[in-house]
């Protein structure tokens, strides 16, 4: 019995100084870091951008975090709060709305010199109810491309590359007519749809016009089975449902026209390929269909202010994402098109510069309080995929689909204009 | 002696190690109440009296068993489950989800407005007087001055030293700070309106510029609410978690806070035909489909079990053969499935030369779940099935045999009833895991196909927990509240039946 | 000749019916990675060309690195197994061995918590770890140790179900006589227990490990850091990318990482089986 109270005692003394002798109450952070959220590509871009040049904010260290993919960056900052949440998210522009109706983001006021660097509608993209929460990077769109070796000329009309993939299908084995081989069937897809006539939602004057609807049902139906269905109401293989296989396909030769995104256009042009950007020619000569032409930004967070990192996470944003040298050297690796107006002059690849020309033609702004859809209804980025499938997979009718896809986006107009 | 020194040197490894946990936990509960995290630092505290108690008195033999576990089932099963309990109650979702200090915080900080002319400043950050002050530049109108908390001192241009810009760097009884020392201060001078005019300040917008600004939205404490000191709008609090306007229900201020609503989910649930009926038909589903998995799975293992009863050639290659599916990582086989389905060019329909839109048939969608499952489960049933079996004693078939049974007879009388009553316990854990197999739909076919166009939410082939992730994680209005409320009931009706099954079984009883 | 085919032809049948099936798949996994293109489009089922290009992207790229992937995998995955195996075995022997109040009420809330959809406990398992990184950030959000802390947190209850069985199945009479000789409940369980129990210990710690290894939703929240990833993580993204999908790279990467496994499974088939089956079989 005495030896085991010694036993425990002793014990007991063991525990108390090890506890005395280590004291792990962490001190506060004596360095002062900005912690910059991205995903899997940007955040490798970023950190190799920094690496050449990190003094764009004297005083702050900049940290890159790099997540594994967009789906699980978009997770974490969801979840994140202000213990473990980034000072500055690289993310895209319709996570705004969401973020600063969270908490999550908090305002930046530009001066006017660094406003002109962009378009209002740029920075439109980043506000939330009059309040800007960040500065664009870049511009997300996607463009048209055809195979030079197949087609000559550029196409004027989308009745010309049904033409030509009806008369050369057997004979060069073409596997479609124009597929998507980047921005997948809802976001990418907007071309198609607008080209044949629909939209999700109708723009004048440079802002959402409510009194339109965003598709004619019965016009939208008519130029599907036109261009994309045969005489027994099935697909005739122009335009396939899915975007699986069309990059290998085009690459290969087997495809005339793609719709591309602009962040792989190098894979493209390693196999000899010309980017011949265009958007989608329409059914009337002279007309096209619109793509979303939406920036990604470099948001600011409210958990920089609670940090203690406010002052120095908004140079960050200023000195470096809004200037011209930073969007220059950033774009030197990220190679897509800036949105910064000093850089667009400035990018080496003519297809960085292609695109940008795209999207100043025909680019829409992605307006996420209206695409994410209403509470209640669908979103356009589900809707328009099931569209595809069930009219070109599923063999239903265009015009019945159509109405209702149009119920659903009539509903989110309505509701999406009232939380911009 | 030696067994006495085995005993004593057991003993000394007991103390260290518990005196290494106590070591341990005694510094984690010290950060903890230093980080004024109270909640877990209690849990610790509790933890560290219950593994001394447990291992240095012998109050409980079989606690000193499973303390380790138990904790670590407490810490991060229960407590979890008990945090989702309390989140059903909440309105919890995009729009609403900080806590309500948080809100009003935010409310007030986006409650500010420019000026008309949306005036900024360069700015330059130094002390002026002690006080920490702004050097502030207007050069295209040349105005310069020098703001402070509570004052706005007007400088004449040439008492200003100006760089190439016309920004003035220098002023006198101005001291510029250095970029180490501003970046210490952030925090506070983040927080300074410097004095402008009138309501107006100047907020800092980064080191070097400033921008003019003034509060609109005032809050009143005692009152609980908000008002807009340009228009005279007020706001309260709807009770929903968002501040309202008084005059317009339909205008709230954003963002919101996460507001107890009690059992306004469950009664969703139950009320609205929209939400319910989905939940009927995925449940059906969801058992369905486990079942089936579990029908198909041990069947397809017992007659391999069965074929390879046998000593035949190869066997030894068979088995290995059969337990490939099991080795290879899940998730790894479930996404080359995905892949093999593919409509246009997956190799089921290259290899069959069949044209079938797997992923947008619901049928074709559910046969496929099932196949790819049978395919990760079987070897599992197989293992199972061939020890069984040996562990029936061979006198029973023999002594049938005698008796003039047939094969058939034999198998379908004695060593299938015998072997179901062994195998029961864990064709109930596969029906239980299948039930929430996340991984498997969420991965081959997202819980598709949906009639988005109808508006249907659930999906073909969508299980409890992966229509409830959708609801929680997966759109772009998240509402975690209501996807809890629609876990704590999938949680009661499982385990009612499981309880139920279990019961039945007896399988439980071995236990008391 | 009729015997023989009716006795011993139809196993063949099945066996080879079933090896195809079994097979099938995996044969698509090793023509994908050599594939040059990187797709899964399934030219023909006979390679034309072979290339170890997606081999290399593996080992060569610098934004993929592979090998340390694998490492925290070994890692996380190896400690999990050990750890939970401890906890489950000491845990079952507790249940199975000795008579306290409540015995019942445990095992059945131990069995219902089993029920939960863990899934959906993601967001409070967040914001309790983050709480946790407060205080003592090498445990926290974001690092090795706090996963692993949670993944222990289910180690009690699944592991309990498996070994409890093949606890019940050492005859009483071995405790009994342990007794007598004055051994108490921890003697007997680390002296007699223990060594007997070693083969079922080792399979219960390999399925844990492979149960770990698959894990992907939570590992994907915690670890963001790309080199402290598990191979689960990371293989997911190469085709969960919003912009690209690398199934090349996917498929020779779930090869590297299967080969250990299917290898231990292969050199343990022995105890695998007498180890699943020992948990039910009574007596």
């Amino acid at each position: 019995m005495q030896k085991k109270l010694i036993a425990k005692s002793l014990a007991a003394s063991l525990a108390l100084t090890l506890v005395a002798g280590v004291n792990t109450v962490p001190a506060s952070a004596a360095d002062k870091e900005l912690v910059v959220w991205a995903d899997e590509t940007r955040g490798p871009n970023l950190t190799k951008t920094l690496a050449a040049k990190s003094d764009w904010v004297s005083g702050y260290k900049i940290t890159v975090k790099a997540f594994s993919s967009f789906d699980a960056l978009k997770e974490a900052v969801d979840k994140s709060t202000d213990l473990t949440g980034p000072d500055i998210i690289l993310g895209a522009n319709d996570w705004v709305p969401t973020g600063a109706k969270n908490g999550k983001l908090a305002p930046i006021t530009l001066p006017a010199s660094v406003k002109a660097r962009f378009t209002a509608n740029q920075l439109f993209d980043l506000s939330y109810k009059g309040n800007l929460y960040g500065v664009p990077l870049d511009i997300n769109n996607v463009g048209m491309v055809y195979n030079e070796n197949l087609v000559k000329n550029a196409p004027k009309t989308l009745g010309e590359m049904v033409s030509y993939y009806k008369a050369n299908k057997d004979k060069k084995g073409l596997a479609a007519g124009l597929c998507i081989a980047g921005g997948g069937t809802s976001w990418g897809a907007h071309s198609v749809l607008s080209a044949l006539g629909g939209s999700a939602y109708r723009m004048k004057n440079g802002a959402v016009d409510t009194t339109k609807d965003p598709i004619n049902p019965a016009e939208l139906a008519k130029n599907i089975k036109t261009y994309l269905l045969d005489a027994n109401g099935k697909s005739n293989g122009f335009f396939p449902a899915t975007d699986t296989g069309c990059k290998d396909n085009y690459l290969a030769g087997k495809v005339p026209f793609a719709i591309i995104g602009n962040w792989e256009w190098q894979d493209y042009m390693a196999e000899g390929f010309q980017m011949n950007l265009m958007p989608v020619p329409g059914v009337k000569a002279g007309t096209s269909g619109t793509m979303f032409a939406s920036v990604s930004g470099a948001m600011l967070t409210s958990f920089a202010a609670k940090r203690g990192v406010e002052a120095g996470a908004k140079d960050l944003l200023i000195n470096f994402f809004a200037s011209t040298a930073g969007a220059v050297a950033y774009q030197a690796i990220e190679l897509r098109p800036p949105a910064e107006k000093g850089a667009q002059t400035k990018v080496e690849f003519t297809a960085q510069q292609n695109f940008g020309k795209a999207a100043s033609k025909a680019g829409i702004p992605q307006i996420g309080a209206i695409l994410n859809g209403a509470a209640g209804s669908k979103s356009y980025w589900d809707l328009l995929p099931a569209f595809w499938t069930a009219v070109l997979v599923n063999g239903k009718d265009p015009q019945t689909e159509a109405t209702k896809m149009n119920g659903f986006f009539v509903k989110n107009v309505a509701e999406g204009v009232k939380d911009l | 002696m030696l067994e006495k020194v085995k005993h004593n040197a057991a003993k000394v490894l007991k103390y260290l190690f518990v005196a290494l946990t106590s070591a341990l936990l005694l510094m984690l509960i010290q950060s903890a109440f230093a980080k004024k995290e109270y909640e877990i630092g209690a849990f610790l505290v509790l933890a560290l009296i219950a593994i001394l108690v447990t291992y240095f008195s012998n109050v409980s033999i079989p606690l000193k068993f499973f303390l380790p576990g138990l904790l670590f089932l407490l810490a991060f099963v229960v407590g979890p489950i008990l945090y989702t309990v309390v989140m059903s109650t909440f309105q919890y979702q995009t729009g609403n989800y900080i806590s309500k200090p948080e809100a009003i915080e935010r409310v007030r900080a986006l409650g500010v407005a420019p000026d008309e002319a949306g005036t900024t400043f360069d700015v330059v950050i130094g002390k002026y007087n002690n006080q920490i002050a702004i050097l502030a530049s207007d050069p295209i109108n040349k105005k310069y001055s020098i703001n402070t908390l509570t004052e706005n001192i007007e400088l004449a241009v040439n008492v200003v030293s100006l760089d190439e810009n016309g920004v003035a760097k220098e002023a006198p009884d101005f001291s510029p700070s250095n970029t180490a020392e501003i970046a210490a201060l952030d925090r506070e001078i983040s927080n300074i309106r410097f004095k402008y005019s009138g309501d107006y300040f100047i907020s800092l917008q980064g080191t070097s510029v400033g921008a003019v600004a003034r509060q609109v939205l005032d809050y009143d404490k005692n009152q609980d609410k908000f008002t807009n000191l340009i228009n005279g709008n007020q706001y309260i609090d709807n009770g929903k978690g968002n501040f309202v306007n008084k005059n317009d229900s339909e205008e709230v201020l954003q963002p919101g806070w996460r507001s107890p609503i009690w059992f306004s989910h469950y009664i969703d649930l139950i009320k609205d035909k929209n939400v319910r009926s989905p939940l009927i038909s995925v449940f059906i589903w969801t058992v369905v489909f486990a079942s089936l998995t579990v029908l198909t799975t041990f069947a397809l293992g017992l007659l391999i079990a069965v074929a390879m009863s046998k000593p035949i050639r190869g066997r030894r290659v068979y088995r290995s053969i059969f337990i490939l599916p099991y080795a290879m990582p899940s998730i790894m086989s479930i996404l080359i499935w995905g892949g093999m389905f593919n409509t246009e060019f997956g190799a089921i329909n290259t290899l069959f030369g069949t044209n079938i839109a797997w992923f947008q048939s619901a049928t074709f969608a559910r046969v496929a779940v099932i196949l790819v499952n049978l395919w990760l489960g079987f070897p599992y049933f197989y293992l199972i099935s061939s020890g069984a079996m040996q562990a029936i004693p061979s006198e029973l078939s023999e002594a049938a045999a005698i008796d003039g049974a047939t094969p058939r007879q034999i198998f379908y009388k004695i060593t299938l009833p015998l072997l179901l009553k062994i195998v029961s316990p864990l064709l109930i854990a596969s029906f239980a895991f299948n039930f929430n197999n996340f991984n498997l739909i969420y991965l081959l076919t997202g819980g598709g196909p949906r009639n988005e166009l109808d508006g249907q939410i659930a999906g073909a082939t969508d299980i409890l927990i992966s229509y409830t992730y959708k609801i929680a994680f997966g759109s772009n209005v998240q509402d975690l509240g209501f996807a809890s409320a629609i876990s704590v009931i999938i949680f009661l009706i499982v385990a009612s039946i499981s309880l139920y099954g279990v019961k039945k079984s007896k399988v439980l009883d071995s236990f008391s | 000749m009729t015997n023989w085919l009716r006795d011993k032809l139809w196993r063949h049948v099945v066996g080879v019916t079933v090896s195809f099936f079994a097979l099938f798949p995996l044969y698509l996994v090793i023509i994908s990675s050599i594939n040059p293109t990187g797709s899964l489009q399934v030219s023909s089922f006979i390679p034309r060309e072979f290339s170890l290009i997606n081999y290399k992207k593996l080992f060569n790229d610098p934004t993929i690195p592979y090998l340390i992937w694998m490492k925290n995998t070994l890692v996380i995955s190896g400690t999990v197994a050990i750890l939970s195996v401890i906890i489950g075995a000491s845990s079952a022997f507790a249940f199975s061995r000795l008579k306290f109040k409540g015995k019942r009420f445990t095992i059945q809330l131990l069995f219902l918590l089993q029920m939960f959809p863990a899934i959906l406990a993601l967001s409070a398992v967040y914001v309790i770890m983050e709480r946790v990184y407060n205080f003592a950030p090498h445990l926290g959000l974001g690092t090795q140790p706090g996963l692993l802390l949670v993944y222990l947190g289910g180690a009690m209850g699944v592991n309990i179900w498996l070994l409890k069985g093949f606890v019940d199945s050492i005859p009483i009479e071995l405790d009994e006589a342990a007794k007598v000789d004055g051994a108490s409940a921890m003697q007997t369980y680390w002296q007699i227990f223990i060594p007997l129990a070693a083969p079922i210990l080792a399979v219960v710690s390999l399925l844990s490990f492979i149960g770990t290894f698959n894990e992907f939703i939570l590992a994907r929240l915690f670890l963001i850091d790309m080199n402290s990833r598990t191979v689960a993580v990371g293989l997911q993204g190469f085709i969960g990318g919003q912009y690209s999908q690398n199934w090349g790279a996917f498929a020779a990467g779930s090869i590297i990482a299967s080969v250990p496994i299917v290898i231990i499974f292969l050199s343990l088939q022995k105890y695998i089986i007498s180890g699943l089956t020992a948990g039910s079989v009574k007596g």
